[in-house]
């Protein structure tokens, strides 16, 4: 009884789904990592003086007051109420 | 896929991957995006509004609509019902906090945070009662 046999091609092409998969990975990760294309260098840095700079305890006082305002987001919960 | 909040979502849209979070894909709940959006539209009048609205267009539509291959937005509809249950538990939650929860435990039991004044005590006793785990991470 033979056994299966693999042919050169099939053995390289599995080689390179393996190598392309792994490159699609790769530029995928690259492109998560380097932010939104469409910024512009300004945009990047409003967006560090907002998140990082001097803008932060504003960001943070916007955000607090957006829950702050609406119950259904930002809830009546207190810790002294929970069980 | 792990869940971000508001600070590590504009961090990583303007390519800044800070120290310590995970490489992998990141996703922001609907109603920390809307508090982020609320930040940006809502014209409070601060310096902030100022500076954000000096965003370009590009750069406002970064932010209305996250390219998904960078952070994608939750759809909030399949977490709503375990976020009732959540805040009926730990009484008053608002959804802001319950989506967070049930988002951090369908996502490996795991939220990140850009900066610890942005966890909420409410948010660190019902995550540690869970047994989820609350990361923060500075820029």
């Amino acid at each position: 009884m033979a056994s299966p046999s693999i042919t050169p091609s099939q053995v390289c092409g599995k080689l390179v789904d393996v190598s392309t998969g792994e490159e699609l990975l790769e530029d995928r990760r690259r492109r998560r990592r380097a932010g939104d294309p469409r910024l512009t260098e300004r945009d990047r840095e409003i967006l560090g003086r907002v998140v990082d700079g001097d803008l932060a305890d504003e960001f943070q006082a916007a955000l607090d007051a957006v829950s702050a305002a609406d119950p259904l987001l930002g809830g009546t919960g207190d810790l002294d109420d929970v069980d | 896929m792990i869940m971000v909040d508001e600070y590590l979502a504009v961090r990583v849209l303007r390519g800044h991957w800070p120290d310590g979070l995970p490489d992998d894909e990141l996703a922001l709940t609907a109603s920390r995006h809307w508090r982020l959006l609320q930040a940006l539209h809502g014209g409070r009048g601060g310096q902030l509004s100022q500076v954000l609205g000096q965003l370009s267009p590009a750069g406002q539509d970064g932010v209305r609509h996250p390219h998904p291959e960078v952070l994608q937005v939750l759809d909030p509809r399949p977490l709503l019902d375990d976020a009732a249950i959540v805040a009926a538990r730990f009484g008053g939650t608002g959804l802001l906090v319950a989506e967070a929860l049930v988002a951090g435990l369908a996502y490996g039991r795991q939220l990140w945070f850009g900066t610890a004044t942005n966890v909420g005590r409410l948010l660190a006793q019902a995550a540690n009662e869970l047994g989820i785990e609350v990361h923060v991470v500075g820029a």
